[in-house]
Order: C-alpha cells, then structure tokens, then sequence
C-alpha cells in the first residue's frame, strides 16, 4: 500500500523534472534570442543550472611561460582566470561583433603567438563586458605570454563522469559488501536495488560475455561490466535536468574505445594476429590487398564505437533541443500566437523524444559493451583452423564487410 | 559562434583525454577490486548451490523412484507368493479331500467285500451245517429205513458218496 | 552559387542519402530478424541480439557519413 502512495507524487515528480528538464534550456535561450543547441549539448567549463545561474569549474592548465619555463596554472574558475589578466579569450562576442572573419584569426592567435597583448585597455573592456554578459564561457582562453600546451581544466562531462563514478561505486560497493555478508550467496537477492543491479550483472554476463567470450568470460567480465554500467550511468546522467552527457563527447567516447583497443590487443592470440598480417586460406595474390584492410579494421573498430556512441547521444538531445528550440523559432517569426501552438505539440514529441532517450541510452550502453566483448572473443578465440568456431569467423567477416 | 561549437563538439580534448582515462581507470580498478570479485563470486556460488541442488534434488527423486519401484516389486512379489500359497494350500486341501474320499471310498469298499466274504463264509458254512444236518437227518432217516440191511459206516459211506455228487450250492 | 552554398547543400544531401541508406538497411534487416522469428520462434532471442548488433554496425557507417557532412559544413567556414 505504501508502495502506491509513494507512486502517484513521484510520477508527478518526474514529470515535473522533465518539464523543468526540458524547458529549462529554452528559458536560456530565450533570454538572449538566441537557441544553442550545441553549446547544451557540448562540453563546457561551467555547470549550467540555468535559469538560476551558472557554476563555473577550475581551469587548470599546463603553460609554457614566456620565458620557455614550464608551469601548471591553476584558476578557481574561467572569470578569475581572464581577471588576473594572464589570459585572454581567443575568439569573443566583441570579435565575432566587429568582423566576421574573426574566428580564424582567433583560431590563428590561439596556437600562434599571443596577439592580443599589444591593446591591453582595449582587451580589458572587451573581457569585462564578455564577463558582464556571461560570454567569456563560451569560446577558448589564450595565455596572453606564452602557449597554453594542454588544457587541463575540470569540464562539466568530466564532473558528470566522476559523479557516474561516484554512484557506481556507491551502488556496488555496498552490494559487494551484502554479498560478502553472504546475504544473496546461497539465496535469492533481498532489495529492490540488489535485485535490479543483479539481474543487469547477470544479463551483461550470460546473454553479452559468456557467449561472445566462452571460457574466457570471467577474465573480461569485469572489465565489461565496468564499461556497460559506466557508459549506462552517463547516458542517464546526461537525461537528468541540469544534467550533461559525458558519453556525448567525442573524447570520452574515444576512451573508452581505446581502452577496448588494448584490451582486444592484449587478449589477441597468436591466431588472431596471423589472422591479420597473414589471413590463412586466402591465395597469396589477395594478400596484399588484405592485410592492409585487416590492419586498418583494428583501428576503425574502436574508431566506429566511438563515433557511434557519440552520435547517438548527441543526436538525441541535439533533436531534444531542437523541437524545443523550434517553439522559438516559430514565435519568432510568426509570433507569439504560433509560438503557443507549437508549444503543444513540440512538448509532446520532446517527451516522446525523452522516453525514446531513455530506451536508447539503455541500448547503447548495451552495444558498446557487446561489440567490445565480441572484438575481445574474436581476438581471445583460440579457433582451429575451419570448422571448430564458424560462428565467430562468420561474424568475423560479417565486421570487417560491414565495416 | 554556433559553428565554433560544433568544431568544438568534433574535435577531441587532450587534457579531457587524460582525465577521463584517469577517471576510468580508477573506476575499474575500484569495481574490479571491490565489487565484480565478491558480486560474481557469490553469483557463482549460489548458481552452483542451486545447480547441486537441483542435482540432489535429483537424485533423491532418483531414490525415491527406485524405492517405491522396490517398493511395488516387493508387494507383487508378496502378491504372488501368497497366491502361490494359497493356491499350493488350495491344491493340497484338495488332494486332501480328494485322498480321504478315496481312503473312505476304500474302506467302504472293503467293508462291503468283508461283509460280503462274511455272508459269503456264513453262507457256506450254514450250508454246510445244513448239509451235515441233512445228511444226520437223511442218515437217521435210512437207518430206520435200512436199520436191518445195512450197517452204520457202510451206509454213511454211501450217503456221502451221494451228496458229493450232488451239484454244489 | 558559391563554394560555401554548394557545400553545404552537399551536407545537406548526403545527410539524406545517410538516412535513406540507413534506413533501408535497417528496415531490411528488422525485416529479415522478425520472418526469420516467426519461422522460428525458438531462436528469437539470437535473432535478436544479433539485428541489434547488425544494426549497431550499418549505424556505425550511418555516422561515418554524417560525421562526413558535419565535417563538410565546416571547412567550407573555416
């Protein structure tokens, strides 16, 4: 009965969080006319809790100062950085504002020499007036003397996996622990949270490992589980209002595929790798033709995970954003009017559009792992040559055709 | 500007490069250590509970199968052999009466032939004291007849030689 | 018509093509995956998981293409 009562506010709750969700970011936009999608969507030096403000993160960079020395800067956020005058921004609103073609001369000074010393009075206002309006987090920061070698700074994607992180372990340690208490060893599961996490545990074992990996399952499963829960916990995080994406950026992405890489390569057997510098079974005219093709499928394997699991994050809120920002579009060139009657459906089709995130983010986790535990097995696969495994050498081809 | 992002949205981060294999990897290493070895270990331990379980399970079905195969082997078996003794029993009764019939029947039967060997043996001898008589009488008789012609033995002689000739019975 | 138009018209087009592409390929084999699982009910948990891995794949080279026409709308700026 509990149960029931507690249902009905949380469902409101939830929609509530989707509402809020969901037109938050066009508040935003609408502050200023113009929608930006992208700018949601992507990476960010800054927390976005708009309408209520926003947070800016530490910005850390690794220098190399005028004078060649090699230093780490650290700035409690992007403002104090532009306001102790070290840094400059590499391509302004005040920029784009006086010439259209600033961005590439912005691009230019940002791995060229610093070439906005020379008007410091200048810079200042212009860096005052980005802070005033909140410009100076969009856009990149130069050193104003010397090069900003790597940019180390805490992004908002990197905050939102260290919080999937946080909960993973928070999620799992525990459990770890109840099972160590021997609750669930002998038994079934006790808990709604226990029971849920196990049936996904077993799931990415018995239906994704075991049958792409075999014998070697539990080697791999851990490493399996930790990308699926990972990838599956920023897919979510990035659906939660306020929220961001980390696997919508392509360099997180890229991470977690090359660790797939090496681990596909450290679990390669000797028939793996004849199979790519010397594929048996093939006349040798062929095999010039083959190898290449094979060696470059090592890397456009990874290469596909990443750029499928990108895409298909950021495609889902760039629409998200899009339906909403269609309502602006909509009123602001046929007015108010019709800009309260897209409203409607906009809102609906982005609730569709949230349900069908939800389902993807669950299925993306899902693919990435099942690739990565099938690149694995066919490196892993100690296969007699023809006929023990046609399965995987099917599937082997399959890739590499599709590929 | 939008376009800026978008080249931004493509192109990788090298400092977020480091932190988020950093950020991974710690991730792995934690989960790996505390929490996939204890979770998997306990999922194997009890899927091998349940598995020997169900294999006990099993063969104390198995067992109890064949016990009550034993079982209902042992009552036919008692079935049978109380049939058999009944009918063993059923047969010797029988033999039994049917041997006391004819032991009866026997006696009977020897009775009658006593019987009849008495009657018999009466009979012969009442003929033959009615013989004696008749011949004392038939002799007396002579004698007063013949008390002058004959004398006694000569006379016995005679009668006797008679009777034997006559036809037995 | 000026290079930057004709690029991004070009975008615009392969954008297309990568849907239509996409979506017969996938259409086809979802098509393939639920006559194969009603023939065969018994193995449709297989059929299953191997069309979403088919399906993760032909996405795989969907992306690829956008990925082309995103990069096609940009150099024409830069």
């Amino acid at each position: 009965m509990t149960n029931r009562f507690f249902r009905a506010p949380l469902f409101g709750a939830l929609l509530a969080l989707v509402m809020v969700g969901t037109i938050a970011p066009a508040h935003a936009a609408g502050e200023d006319g113009e929608f930006d999608a992208i700018g949601h969507t992507m990476d960010g030096n800054y927390l976005d809790f708009s309408p209520f403000g926003k947070v800016e993160l530490p910005r850390i960079f690794l220098v190399r100062k005028a004078d060649g020395s090699i230093g780490l800067d650290v700035y409690g956020s992007t403002k104090q950085a532009l306001l102790t005058g070290d840094y400059v921004m590499a391509s302004s609103y005040a920029d784009e504002a006086h010439a259209e073609d600033g961005y590439g001369d912005a691009e230019e000074s940002a791995y060229g020499e610093a070439g906005y010393g020379d008007a410091p009075a200048d810079e200042a206002t212009a860096t005052q007036e980005a802070i005033s309006k909140g410009k100076h987090l969009y856009g990149g920061l130069t050193r104003a003397k010397g090069d900003v070698i790597v940019d180390f700074s805490i992004t908002r994607h990197l905050l939102f996996a260290w919080l999937a992180i946080l909960i993973l372990c928070l999620l799992f340690i525990p459990m770890a622990g109840k099972y160590k208490q021997g609750i669930g060893r002998t038994e079934a599961p006790r808990g709604k949270k226990m029971n849920m996490l196990e049936t996904l545990v077993l799931y990415i074992r018995d239906e994704v490992a075991r049958p792409n990996l075999g014998e070697k399952t539990d080697k791999f499963l851990p490493y399996l589980l930790t990308i699926f829960f990972f990838i599956l916990t920023c897919n979510l995080l990035g659906l939660i209002p306020f929220g961001a994406t980390a696997t919508a950026n392509i360099t997180t992405t890229a991470v977690l595929a090359i660790f797939t890489f090496i681990v596909t390569q450290f679990a390669g057997t000797k028939d793996y790798w004849m199979h790519v510098f010397n594929p048996p079974g093939i006349p040798w005219f062929v095999k010039p033709i083959m190898i290449p093709i094979e060696f470059l499928g090592l890397f456009i394997k990874p290469f596909a995970l990443a750029i499928r699991l990108f895409a298909n994050m950021t495609a889902g809120h760039l629409v998200i954003l899009n339906l909403i920002g269609l309502i602006f579009a909509i009123r602001a060139i046929l007015g108010d009017g019709a800009g309260w009657g897209t409203a409607v459906p906009s809102y609906f089709l982005t609730v569709f559009i949230y349900g069908l995130e939800v389902l993807v983010a669950f299925i993306q986790a899902y693919v990435f792992t099942i690739l990565s535990a099938l690149f694995i097995g066919m490196a892993a696969a100690e296969h007699e040559h023809h006929g023990h495994e046609p399965h995987a050498h099917e599937q082997t081809v399959g890739t590499e055709a599709v590929i | 500007m939008t376009l800026f992002l978008a080249a931004g949205l493509l192109s990788p981060n090298v400092g977020l490069i480091f932190w988020m294999a950093l950020a991974f990897l710690t991730l792995l290493f934690l989960l790996s250590k505390y929490a996939w070895g204890p979770i998997t270990s306990a999922l194997a331990e009890r899927e091998q509970t349940i598995e020997d379980s169900l294999t006990s399970a099993q063969k104390a079905l198995a067992e109890a199968k064949q016990l009550s195969a034993d079982n209902e082997k042992a009552r036919r078996e008692g079935e049978a052999q109380a049939q058999q003794i009944m009918r063993e029993a059923r047969e010797a009764a029988e033999a039994l009466r049917a041997e006391q019939v004819e032991k009866t029947r026997a006696q009977i039967r020897t009775m009658q032939d006593q019987a009849q060997a008495e009657i018999e043996r009466e009979k012969q001898q009442a003929l033959a004291e009615l013989r004696t008589e008749v011949a004392d009488l038939a002799i007396q008789a002579a004698e007063k007849i013949l008390h002058e012609n004959l004398d006694a033995p000569r006379q016995k002689k005679l009668v006797e030689a008679f009777i034997s000739d006559l036809p037995k019975n | 018509m000026d290079p930057v138009s004709l690029a991004w018209l070009s975008a615009g087009i392969g954008a297309g093509l990568v849907a239509i592409g996409t979506g017969m390929g996938i259409g086809r084999l979802a098509a393939s995956a639920l006559e194969g699982s009603a023939r065969q009910p018994e193995a449709g948990g297989d059929l299953r998981t191997t069309m979403i891995i088919a399906a993760a794949l032909i996405e795989g080279v969907a992306f690829f293409g956008l990925v082309v026409c995103i990069l096609l709308t940009l150099k024409t700026v830069a």
